[in-house]
This record gives structure tokens, sequence and C-alpha cells, in this order.
């Protein structure tokens, strides 16, 4: 059976949500592009890994420690937010990829160019995650991540962020805080790619400073912009179509990058709002037959 | 002498970032796009001088004319075919198209001429200076040349000719500039010709002193290049100069210290980011 | 549309025809992203080994086929495709032609699953420790190390030494091992600077070393890096031997440094100017597929492909007994970066080649055999 293949195709999308959610947050709500979030994936997937080996923290141990980590200093970064703003602000962030990176590969409490090998799989009363369970648990997660979105995009905060992300002295003059929710945009948005981080780190087994390069975090905008800014369902679509049909055309393997960033091109040209996006043709489409539907049980017709 | 020496090698480096900068600053201060596919070009200049060197000729001149032209025109279809339908959109829209369009490029060059590097075969005669004190090769003296004749001619165009004006107006309000019958269409394509064949000038020169031309050899540069725009104040070609040499000058000097062992590429986005805190519109720009 | 359905007909035709008839070796290498170029010239030596072995009738009567897939030099791609060969692909063994960052984390997941795994070229120390059915083919760091230290002493009589590393799990372990035991063969390290995967411009660099005036330049990188350290070293000036390894074993090499790479000794595991006929045969028939010469990582991947046969040949598909007859390899000559003398510690053991660049191409210098060269250290 492929089973176990289909799964580990499915952690890996999982994980991706997770970062897809987390940027949404941050870059769909708050209206701060980022292009640095396998910056924050990064940092949580070594805390996680160092945590793991070098003090010898269990997962679940280890998991509030890698949050409060991240959170910190997602905060830090998001820091220069504060100052910077649009064309500015996606170029810092372009640069915290390489920032990032280089620290781990200086440092050799991070282990420098060799990396950390044997990150121990998780366990659970006792017994380690099979390929099934680290498939249920990392959705564990991503439900987590959906439900905090959903709450989040309810409340007055996300109300507020995109207020100032439309027109920020707007937004000041009716007496929002404005740098206080673009901090805490940071800090919800990083944290979560920190859970992100640490489970690919236990999963994969070994982290190394290149796993968490620039076009990491290409990869994460533009599965949620392919998906859909701002909205939840694109979020998680988008990380799934991306993950998923590179799978699916191996078959073109030699032409996958290629196809992917003409894609990429193409969809933004023709349909910004993502594919599943506020008024886009697919959601549309897809609402208007939702619609037929119900009107034709409710009139009794076949 | 040593000091010399490594200033000779920083002029050089930083003859490149400026090169590669300058359309890159002169894209955002009409179109406020950041034009990642930039990168692209500057290997595609790259590659085209590549065919003419490896199936035309090895005159260096040749190739250099007809990789820039290739850039040239290359920046004018990505701006006319793409740029031009998306520019009222959000600005993250261009953006990412533009990073679409780079990763394609990238791909396409792959695909066409494989992964590997070539060696570019060019022949160039050209006086070499050796003193006492320090040696400039003769493609190091070439670079500087070539430079500060591009950027001579860049003051002359924009400050003495009607073109200079009209990008003028047009980074002033792009519709504004329109309405007072400045031909808006043909200044920015004007704008992407001249920023695209200085990149893809750059693409050549580098490819010449390096001796090598490669796919992914734009990754970098990309990103860096907008280093040096900010660092020069968004829009501001006089600023971009000086802040490629003095990012060159950092970086050349920082290299050369043997207990420096951080990696170079994020010196510059280090400072990127403490400029950004401390001067957010850049060293140069006006606050 | 004809076309199209006959192509489908003859595909599940010849799928129906490889399922029942053949033995699959799995393969995985960088085909796009920044490391394509290794990546393609890995599976091509594999293919080119594939191609030889099952001219000859195969192994055991079957044909062998190679299932391949492309990681990107990325760890999760890696995991994901490691679970296809192993599950969809069900391969009896798996070879890989990819860096150290996707095949460690791949080698975790043949190691669980139970299916033996061999690495082509892929240096980082951990990847054989993952456990007892992950085995490399290529030279390890610390033999290549060593080695490259006891030539630049003993051989080539260097005193002051500068070392240049390149920052990345292959150059950093290379240094590590060369500096030791160059210091215990009472060598002076008088410079020594990391510098990032990828990096043009060693001016500043080579300046500074100039100063130094070693006699001899242990410089870590493959090929493109090795080009331009080398060609501007001699720009500068700079007349000491420099001193390369297996990274700077291709053919690219010496183009893009042309006439700079005169002189440039490396220490590697390829010897061109064997005698023995199947290196000439592999070295002639790579050239003739792809129109440029082989390197080592080509070289690496037919071994691995061959040392993959050689054990189904021997052992059947099982995979204990597989990696029993990769432990039990001794002198196996039918290899082109060999002859292998055994498996020790799953890692192979080799004579150590030593080539130097001269008119244009690699040529024979020296071969160490001396057991405490060829044997890790350790073992």
């Amino acid at each position: 059976m492929t089973l176990g293949y289909l799964l580990t195709v499915g952690t890996f999308t999982g994980i991706f949500m997770i970062l897809t959610l987390s940027l949404n947050i941050l870059t769909g709500y708050a209206k701060q592009v980022s292009l640095g979030h396998a910056a924050f994936f990064g940092i949580g997937a070594y805390a996680a890994a160092i945590l793991a080996t070098k003090f010898g923290l269990s997962f679940w141990a280890a998991l509030p420690c890698v949050v409060a980590v991240t959170t910190v200093v997602g905060i830090f970064l998001g820091l220069p937010s504060l100052r910077v703003s649009h064309d500015f602000l996606v170029l810092s962030t372009i640069g915290l990829n390489f920032i990032v990176g280089s620290v781990f590969k200086y440092f050799s409490f991070f282990g420098g160019s060799m990396g950390i090998v044997d990150i121990p799989t998780p366990t659970f009363f006792g017994k380690a995650f099979g390929t099934v369970g680290y498939f249920g648990l990392t959705f564990a997660f991503v439900t987590l991540a959906v439900l905090t979105s959903i709450y989040f995009s309810r409340t007055w905060g996300r109300l507020a962020m995109e207020a100032f992300g439309e027109d920020e002295t707007a937004a000041k003059a009716m007496g929002i805080n404005v740098a206080k929710f673009k901090i805490y945009a940071f800090a919800i948005s990083s944290a979560y790619a920190g859970i992100a981080g640490a489970l690919w780190a236990h999963y994969v087994g070994s982290v190394f400073p290149e796993n968490f390069g620039f076009d990491r975090s290409i990869d994460i905008l533009a599965m949620l912009v392919l998906g859909g800014l701002g909205t939840i369902r694109g979020a998680v679509f988008g990380a799934l179509l991306l993950q998923v049909l590179p799978e699916a055309l191996r078959f073109i393997q030699d032409y996958r990058m290629l196809v992917s960033g003409a894609v990429l091109a193409l969809m933004m040209v023709f349909q910004p709002m993502g594919l599943l996006g506020k008024g886009s043709f697919l959601y549309l489409r897809s609402l208007g037959i939702l619609r037929h539907f119900r009107r034709g049980v409710a009139s009794g017709a076949p | 002498m040593d000091f010399l020496q490594q200033l000779v090698f920083a002029l050089v480096l930083g003859s490149s970032y400026a090169l590669i900068a300058i359309g890159l600053t002169m894209v955002y201060g009409i179109l406020k796009v950041l034009h990642v596919a930039h990168a692209g070009i500057y290997t595609l200049g790259a590659y085209m001088a590549l065919l003419v060197v490896t199936h035309l000729t090895r005159n260096f001149w040749v190739a250099l004319l007809l990789g820039m032209v290739a850039a040239g025109l290359a920046g004018v279809l990505i701006y006319r075919g793409v740029y031009y339908y998306i520019l009222r959109r959000p600005r993250i829209v261009p953006l990412i198209v533009s990073i679409g369009i780079f990763t394609a490029m990238n791909e396409l060059f792959r695909l066409l001429f494989g992964p590997y590097q070539h060696a570019f075969p060019a022949v160039l005669r050209f006086p070499m200076v050796i003193t006492p004190y320090f040696l400039i090769t003769q493609k190091q003296l070439l670079i500087i040349v070539l430079t500060t004749f591009f950027l001579l001619m860049l003051y002359l165009v924009l400050n003495k000719t009607r073109v200079g004006l009209a990008w003028q107006a047009c980074s002033q309000d792009l519709s504004m500039a329109g309405a007072v019958g400045v031909p808006v269409d043909w200044a920015v394509a004007l704008n992407f010709l001249l920023g695209s064949a200085l990149a893809g000038a750059a693409g050549v020169l580098m490819a010449f002193y390096r001796n090598m031309v490669y796919p992914t050899m734009g990754n970098v540069v990309a990103y860096k290049a907008f280093v040096v725009v900010v660092l020069g104040g968004f829009g501001s070609v006089r600023g971009s100069v000086i802040a490629g040499m003095l990012l060159a000058l950092v970086e050349t000097f920082l290299g050369s210290l043997e207990w420096f062992n951080f990696p170079r590429d994020a010196i510059a986005f280090l400072l990127l980011i403490l400029v950004l805190m401390f001067r957010p519109k850049g060293l140069f720009g006006r606050l | 549309m004809r076309k199209f359905v006959i192509g489908i007909l003859l595909f599940m035709f010849v799928g129906l025809y490889a399922t029942a008839e053949t033995v699959k070796i799995g393969f995985f290498a960088p085909l796009t992203g920044f490391a394509a170029a290794d990546g393609h010239s890995a599976l091509a030596g594999a293919q080119i080994a594939v191609d030889f072995i099952n001219a000859a009738g195969g192994v055991n009567g079957k044909m062998i086929e190679l299932v391949y897939y492309d990681d990107a030099a990325r760890a999760d791609q890696a995991s994901a495709i490691a679970r296809k060969l192993i599950e969809q692909d069900k391969v009896v063994i798996a070879v890989s032609g990819s860096y150290s960052t996707p095949t460690r984390a791949a080698a975790k997941i043949f190691q669980e699953a139970g299916v033996p795994m061999i690495s082509a070229y892929a240096i980082h120390p951990s990847i054989i420790e993952t456990g007892h059915l992950i085995f490399r083919v290529g030279m390890g760091a610390p033999v290549e190390g060593v080695a490259g230290a006891y030539l630049a002493v003993k051989e080539l009589g260097a005193k002051k030494i500068a070392i240049l590393t390149m920052d990345n799990d292959f150059g950093v372990s290379l240094s590590e091992y060369f500096k030791d035991t160059a210091l215990k063969l009472g060598a002076e390290i008088v410079f020594e600077k990391k510098f990032p995967l990828g990096e043009k411009e060693f001016r500043a660099i080579l300046a500074q070393v100039r100063v130094k005036k070693p006699d001899l330049i242990w410089a870590t990188g493959y090929y493109a890096e090795a080009a331009n350290i080398v060609s501007q070293a001699r720009e500068l000036g700079i007349t000491a031997t420099i001193l390369g390894q297996e990274g700077y074993d291709s053919p690219k090499f010496i183009e893009l440094a042309g006439e700079a790479a005169e002189g440039v000794i490396i220490v590697t595991d390829l010897n061109r100017d064997s005698e023995r006929e199947i290196v000439q045969k592999f070295l002639a028939e790579y050239e003739e597929r792809t129109g440029h010469p082989a390197d080592m990582v080509a070289a690496s991947a037919f071994d691995a492909i061959k040392v993959a046969a050689y054990a189904i040949a021997q052992a059947g598909t099982d995979a204990e007994a597989i990696a029993a007859a990769i432990d039990n390899i001794r002198h196996m000559y039918d290899v082109v970066t060999g002859p292998f003398f055994a498996f020790l510690g799953r890692e192979a053991i080799r004579p150590v080649e030593v080539q130097i660049v001269k008119e244009g191409a690699f040529r024979f210098f020296h071969t160490f055999t001396e057991p405490e060269i060829i044997i890790p250290p350790g073992l």
C-alpha cells in the first residue's frame, strides 16, 4: 500500500497549512507582507531540535518552550514593522531569512553548518508516533490553527488589523493602537510558525540551515496568495494545492518549477484574490451552485 | 598597499551592484514596483552574450552590445506584457508576479542551457595598470571604465534631455504627468529599456570577470540589489550608486578579515535593517 | 490523439512488463534547484550503471529498473520520495545521488522501513550512523581530509598552510580532519577562513593569504567555487600549490579556471588514468551520452548502483541479506572509483587517488594505499 507515502505528503501539507494560516494573520489580516516566514519556521524547528537533543526534553515538554521562544523572537523581529512600512518591510523580512540562516550557521550552539541530527520521534504515553499517528498529531494542530484563525477573525483584533491594513493613518485617528496590534500579529503568527517548525523538525529528524531558506518563504507566501489572501479557506486550500500538485505532477518533474513560477505569475494577473479568495471566480461559482442547489431543494424540485 | 588593492576590488564589486541597482531604482521611482525579475534580466544578458561568444564571434564588444540589447528588450517586454496591466492593483500583486517571472526565467535558462556553469571565452584587448601599490587587471579596468562611462551617459540623459525630464515628472505623479502631456507609456518603456540594458551589461561584465554563466547567477544579486536600492533611498539613482559602492566596501573589508566568518550575504541585510530602524527612508532618501 | 493512445498503451505495456520481470532500485537526486548540475551528473552515472548491468544480463536473470525522483535538494521532498520509493515502487534498495541534507532525512525513513540505502557522495558523517542498513560509497570526510594532510605535509613538503573552508557540511568536515592531521604532522596553519557556498569573490581573502606567504593552500569547495579561488589566486600572483578535493573533480573546473587550473592537485577517488577496463568504458560512455566528460559525482553514483546490484545478485531481495552482502564485500574491482578493498563500518575502503591538472586534464599524481590513511579513524 502507499498509505505511508500519502500520509507523509499529508503531514507536510498539514505543516504548511499551519504556516499559511499563521502567515494569513500577519499578511492577510494585518497586511504586513512578509517574505521571511521561513525564518520563523526555522526558529521553531531549531528550538525544538535543540530542546530535544541538548536538553533531552520530550516533544510535549518542549512545545510550550518552543512557542514561547518563537513568540518572543517574533515580537522582536516584528519591531521593524513599527518603523517601516510596505515595501521597506518586505525587504527587511527578506533579510530575516539570510540573517537567521547565518546565525544558525555561524554559532556552534546551533550545530553550525553540520546541522542538528537525531531528533527523536515524539511519543504519546510512552509509544512513539507512527506515520498515522504523526499525521493525526499534525492535523490536530491544523485544526487548532483553523479554530484560532476563525476565533481571531471574529474578534475586534481582526477588525483593527484590517482597518490599519487598509489605511494606517485613518485607523490611528479612530483610536486604534496600531503598534499593539502589529506586534500581536507578529507574535501570533510566529508562534504558529514555531509549532509548524517543531512538527517539521521531529518528523524529518534533522535540521540544517539550508532547510529554512528564502525559497521556502516564497513558497509559503505563494501558497497563501494562490489560495486567497485574507481567508482561512484560501490559506488551507493554497497549501494543499502547492504541496500536493508538485507530487502529483512528478511525471513532468523537469518542468515543475517552470510551471509553478508561470502559474504564480498568471494567477496574480488574472485572479489576484486567489483561487478561493473573496470575489474569486471559483468561490463565486461554487457559492452560486450552492445557492442554486438550495433553492432547488427548498422549492421541492428534483 | 593592501588597502589600495582592496579598494580596487571594492570598486569593481561596487560597479556591478550599482549597474544592477540603477535599473531597479528607476523602475521603483516611477512604477513603485519591486522588480525582482530584474535579476532574471541580468542573467539573460549574460546568456545572450554567451550565445554570441560561442556561436558568432569571440569579440567582447559585440557580445556586450547584443547582451544589452536583449536585456533591454526583455525588460520592455516584461513591462508591456505584464506590469502594465497590474499597476493599479495592491502592491503585493506585482511583487509576487515578479517573483513568479523570476523563478520561471531561472528555470527556463536551466532547461535551455543546462544546469552547469559555462565558461565565457570572450576575447578583448584592453590595457592593465600595474603600480607598486596595487594591480588593476585588464578585466577590472574594463569594468571600472565601462561603469563610469554608463553612469556619465545616464547622468546626461537624466539631466540634459527631455526624456530625463519626463521621467522626473512620472516619478512625481504618473497620472498627472500624463495629464500635462508626457507620453507616459513611452517614458516608462524607455525607462525599462535603459535600466534593463544596464542590468544586462552588468550580467555580461560579471560573466566575463568570473568566466562563468549559470542559471542561478541572479539569485543573490536579486535581493542584494534591493538592499542597495533601499540604502540609496528608493528611487534615487545617485544614492544607489553611492550605496552600491559603500556596500561593496564594507563587504570587501569585512570579508578580508581573517577572524570575520559571519556569512557575507547577511551583512548586507543586517545593514539594511539597522538603517531602516534609524533612517526609515534609507541613507540618502529624502526624509 | 492516436499517438497519445498508443503512447498510453505502450506505457502500460512497458509498465506491466517492467513489474513482471525487473528488480527495482530507487534513486533520488536534485534535478532542479541550486544543486541541479550535480543531480543530473549523478542520474546519468546511475543510468549508465543500470544499462551496463542490464546489457550483461541483469542480476539473477532479472533486468534492473531505476526508479528516480527529483528531491530539489530538500529534506522534506526527500522524506516523501523515500516513502514513495518504499511503498509505491517497492524498491529493493535505494541509492542517494543527493546532498547531505536530503540524504540524511531519507536515510532515517529507509532505516525505519527496513530498506537498505547507499549514499553515493553525500559526505555528512551522521548519514551512515543512521542505522545498519545505510551505506556510503563515496569517500568520507575523515579519509579525504587525512589523506590531504599527508599529501600536503609528507609528499609535498608544505610547512606553512593556509586553509579556506566552504561553510557547509562538506567543506567544514573536510577542513576539520585536514587541519588536525596537518598540525599533528608538524605543519603550521598560517591562515584560516570560511566562505559561504556559492561565493564567487575571493580576491579580498586571497590578498590576505598572499601576505602570509603559505607554501600550500588547502581550499574546500565545489568546482564553481574552486575555479574562482584558483583563478583569482593566480591573478594575484600567488604561486603556492593549491590542494583541493573531490569537489574540484569535474572537467567543468578546468574549463572554468582555464590556465590557472594547471598544477592544481586534488585528493579524490577517481583515477582517470586507470588502466582498468571498467573505468575507461565508463568515461567513454558518459562523454558520449552527455557530451561532456564525467565527474566524481557521476562516478560515485555509478558505483553505488554497482554495489547495490552486486548485493542483490548475492543475496536476493531480503534487506538484511543485502546489507550483509554489502558488509561482506571484499576486493570488488568492477567499480570506477575503486577498487573497493572492503566495507568497514558501512563505508567503502579504497585507495585514495591524487590527481594533478596537466595540459587541461586530470592526470595521475599519487595513490595512497596505506591503511592508516585509507581506513577512517576510529575503525
